[in-house]
C-alpha cells in the first residue's frame, strides 16, 4: 500500500501539469483556427475582388464597343437617334474606370493597367466625339475619311488587347487566390483535427489518472477504516484494563483500610488497658518502695533524703509512662483518621452515579444554606446566581461544591472580611463554574499539591486531613469533569470546575 | 446479678476471630458488671456447628436463652451469612444478634438490619467510645428479655 502511494505521488503531481498543458494546447489551437479562418475570409474577399475587376473590365469593353457601334450607326444612317447609346455609354465607361481605380488602390500593377486603360478610353471617346461632331456639322466626307483612316480602329485594338490582358491577369490572380484559400482551408482542417485528437488524448489520460487516483484514495480509505477499527479495539482493551486496574485499586484500598482498622482497635484498646493498669502498677511500686525503705530503716540508720529521691524516681517513671501512652494514642488516632479517609475515598469510588438534570441555582443555594450560620459568625458574604444547569449526579455535585465552599470558609484572612462568590457559564459542550474567595490564597508551588491526598498548603492552623480537594478531584474525574485552580497568596483563590453539559454515555463509573 | 433474668441466665455467644478484640469485648462486658457466661468462637463454622447443633437444624438450641455477639469479618465466612442463617431458622430466629464490626458503611449496616440484626455497633478505634458502647450493651443485656420459648 505504501509503495502504491509512493508511485501515485508523481502522477498526482503530474496531473495539474497535464491539465495546464491541455489548456495551453487548446488556446494555441483556437488562436490558430481563428487566424486561419480570418485568412480564409481575406482570401475569399480578394478572390471576389478579382472577379469584380474582371467583370468591370468586360463591362468597360462592352461600353466602348457600344459607343463605337452607336457612332458607326449614326455615320452610316445619318440618323441622330443612333447616338442615344453613345450618350449613355460614355458616362458608364467613365464610371467603370473610376470604380476600377477605386479597386486598384492596393494593387500597383492593376493601377498601372487602369491608368493606361483610362488614357486609351479617353483617346477612343475623343476620336468618336470628333467624327460625330464633323458629321453633325455636315462634313460627312471628312468624318468618313477619319474613320477609314483607321486611327480609331487602332485605339480600339490596343484597348481590347489591354482589357483581355488585364482580364487574363485577374484570372491568374484569382487562381492564385483559390489555391491559397484551399491551402488555408486544408491547414485549418488539419489543425482542427490535431486539436480534437489532442483534446481526446488529454481527456483520456486525465480519466486514467483520475481513476487511478480514486482507486488509491479508496484503498487508503479502506486501510484507514481498518486502522481505526484496530485503534478502537485497542482503546477498548486499554479501557477495560484500566477499569479493571482501577477496580482492583478500589478493592485493595477498601480491604487494606478495613483490615488495618482491626489491629488498630487492639492497639488502642490495650493501650487504654495499660493506662488503666498504670495506676495499679505505680501504686504497687510506691507501696513496695515504702516497704523497702521501712525495712532498710530498720536495718540501717534512717535516711530521709533517700526516700524522697525514691519518690521522685517513681513520679518520673509515671511521667514517662504517660508520655509513651499519649504518643501511642495520638498516633493511633491519626492513623485512624487516615484510614477513614482512604475508606471514604474508596467507598466514593465504588458508588453508582444517578445522573439527572440539576438546577444548579437551587443546589448551590442548598449548600450555602448549610454553611450560612458559620458564614454569619465569620462575617463572610456568600453569593451565587445565574448558574447554568448540568446533567450529573446530585450527591457528587453537592459534595464537590460543599467541599470547595467549606474550604473557602475555612481559610479566610483575619484582616479582611471574606467574600465567596459562585458564578457559572455554559459553552456548547461544557458548563464552567467558578468558586472564588478573597481568602488567604495558595502558594503557586502548592497549586498541584493541594489536590493530592493528605497534602495541605499554608500554615497548618485549621483542622483537616487533606482529603477534601483530593476527593473533589477524584469525583470530578469520575464525572468526566476537571478542576483547575488560580490563586495568589494573600489575595484569594478561584477554583474552576468544568463539567460536560450532558451525562457522558461512557462515563467512568464503577463497572460492576 | 439481675434477678429479672430468671433462673436460666443468658449465655453470650461471641463470634470474633480477632483474639485481641475478643479479650477487649469480654473485659468491657465484665467491667460493665455483666457476669453471664461468654462462649467465644474464633471462626464462623465453629459457631454455626454450635448454634445449629449436630443435626444442623438448630433444634438443640430451641428456646435456650442465648445472645449472639457477631463480628462481620471472619476468616471462613462472612458475618452476614451467619446472621441470615440464624434469622432464617425457625428455632434460632428469636435469639438477639448484636453485630459488632469495624465497618461503618451505611449500606452494610442497612443490610444487617434488613436481615434482622437487633443492634449494630461499630468498633471505634477511640477506646473510650468503644468501652462505652460495650457498657451500654451490658445495660442492654440487663433489660433484655430473652424469650424462654416460642
Amino acid at each position: 500500500m505504501m509503495q502504491a502511494a509512493a508511485n501515485g505521488k508523481p502522477l498526482v503531481r503530474f496531473q495539474p501539469f497535464l491539465l495546464g498543458l491541455g489548456f495551453l494546447l487548446l488556446i494555441a489551437i483556437s488562436t490558430g483556427t481563428v487566424w486561419l479562418v480570418n485568412r480564409a475570409a481575406a482570401d475569399a474577399a480578394r478572390l471576389a475582388e478579382a472577379r469584380l475587376v474582371q467583370n468591370k473590365l468586360s463591362n468597360l469593353l462592352l461600353n466602348v464597343r457600344r459607343a463605337e457601334s452607336s457612332q458607326r450607326g449614326y455615320l452610316f444612317t445619318n440618323n441622330a437617334a443612333y447616338l442615344d447609346d453613345f450618350h449613355h455609354a460614355e458616362p458608364d465607361a467613365r464610371r467603370l474606370i473610376a470604380e476600377l481605380q477605386q479597386l486598384s488602390k492596393s494593387n500597383s500593377r492593376r493601377r498601372a493597367t487602369i491608368t493606361r486603360l483610362s488614357t486609351l478610353v479617353d483617346a477612343k471617346f475623343a476620336e468618336l466625339s470628333h467624327t460625330i461632331m464633323l458629321n453633325g456639322a455636315g462634313k460627312r466626307e471628312e468624318a468618313r475619311r477619319e474613320v477609314i483612316g483607321g486611327k480609331g480602329r487602332e485605339v480600339m485594338t490596343s484597348l481590347r488587347k489591354l482589357i483581355y490582358q488585364a482580364i487574363a491577369d485577374e484570372a491568374e490572380l484569382a487562381a492564385l487566390r483559390i489555391g491559397q484559400s484551399r491551402r488555408t482551408n486544408n491547414l485549418l482542417l488539419v489543425v482542427s483535427l490535431i486539436g480534437a485528437a489532442l483534446i481526446v488524448l488529454i481527456g483520456a489520460i486525465s480519466i486514467v489518472l483520475v481513476q487511478r487516483n480514486t482507486r488509491q484514495r479508496e484503498a487508503a480509505r479502506a486501510e484507514l477504516a481498518v486502522t481505526n477499527a484496530n485503534l478502537e479495539r485497542i482503546v477498548a482493551f486499554r479501557t477495560a484494563d484500566l477499569t479493571e486496574a482501577n477496580e482492583e485499586i478500589q478493592r485493595f484500598a477498601y480491604i487494606v483500610s478495613h483490615d488495618l482498622r482491626s489491629p488498630l482497635v487492639n492497639i488502642m484498646g490495650f493501650t487504654s488497658e495499660l493506662e488503666a493498669l498504670r495506676k495499679d502498677i505505680i501504686e504497687q511500686v510506691k507501696s513496695l518502695s515504702t516497704e523497702l525503705a521501712r525495712v532498710k530503716t530498720q536495718s540501717v540508720e534512717a535516711d530521709g533524703s533517700e526516700g524522697a529521691a525514691e519518690e521522685v524516681a517513681i513520679d518520673q517513671l509515671g511521667h514517662d509512662f504517660d508520655e509513651a501512652i499519649r504518643f501511642i494514642k495520638s498516633s493511633t488516632t491519626g492513623m485512624d483518621r487516615l484510614i477513614n479517609a482512604v475508606l471514604k475515598l474508596s467507598r466514593e469510588g465504588r458508588r453508582q452515579f444517578a445522573p439527572q438534570v440539576l438546577d444548579m441555582d437551587r443546589l448551590i443555594a442548598g449548600v450555602l444554606q448549610t454553611v450560612a450560620h458559620r458564614a454569619a459568625e465569620q462575617g463572610a458574604t456568600l453569593d451565587a446566581a445565574n448558574l447554568p444547569p448540568v446533567e450529573s449526579d446530585r450527591l457528587a455535585i453537592e459534595q464537590i461544591f460543599a467541599n470547595l465552599i467549606d474550604n473557602a470558609l475555612k481559610y479566610g484572612r483575619a484582616e479582611e472580611p471574606l467574600q465567596i462568590e459562585i458564578t457559572g457559564r455554559a459553552t456548547a459542550s461544557h458548563v464552567i463554574y467558578n468558586v472564588r474567595d478573597t481568602g488567604r490564597g495558595i502558594d503557586p508551588k502548592d497549586h498541584q499539591r493541594v489536590f493530592e491526598l493528605f497534602r495541605r498548603s499554608g500554615p497548618q492552623d485549621r483542622q483537616g486531613e487533606g482529603i477534601g480537594l483530593a476527593h473533589v478531584r477524584a469525583l470530578l474525574r469520575r464525572l468526566g469533569g476537571t478542576i483547575a485552580l488560580s490563586s495568589e497568596l494573600g489575595k484569594g483563590s478561584t477554583f474552576t470546575v468544568t463539567l460536560p453539559r450532558g451525562w457522558p454515555a461512557d462515563n467512568r463509573g464503577p463497572h460492576e | 446479678m439481675n434477678s429479672a433474668m430468671s433462673e436460666r441466665p443468658v449465655q453470650i455467644v461471641m463470634i470474633e476471630d480477632d483474639e485481641g478484640h475478643a479479650r477487649l469485648i469480654e473485659k468491657n462486658i465484665r467491667r460493665a458488671g455483666v457476669t453471664n457466661t461468654i462462649m467465644p468462637f474464633a471462626s464462623g463454622s465453629d459457631a454455626i456447628s454450635f448454634l445449629f447443633g449436630a443435626d444442623g437444624t438448630g433444634a438443640a438450641n430451641k428456646g435456650k436463652p442465648l445472645l449472639v455477639l457477631l463480628d462481620l469479618n471472619l476468616p471462613d465466612m462472612t458475618g452476614i451469612e451467619i446472621l441470615s442463617r440464624i434469622k432464617s431458622n425457625d428455632h434460632l430466629r428469636p435469639i438477639p444478634v448484636v453485630v459488632l464490626t469495624t465497618t461503618d458503611d451505611a449500606a452494610e449496616i442497612q443490610r444487617c438490619y434488613d436481615l434482622g440484626c437487633n443492634v449494630y455497633i461499630t468498633k471505634p478505634v477511640n477506646y473510650e467510645n468503644f468501652a462505652n458502647a460495650i457498657r451500654q450493651l451490658g445495660l442492654f443485656f440487663s433489660v433484655i428479655q430473652v424469650p424462654v420459648s416460642e
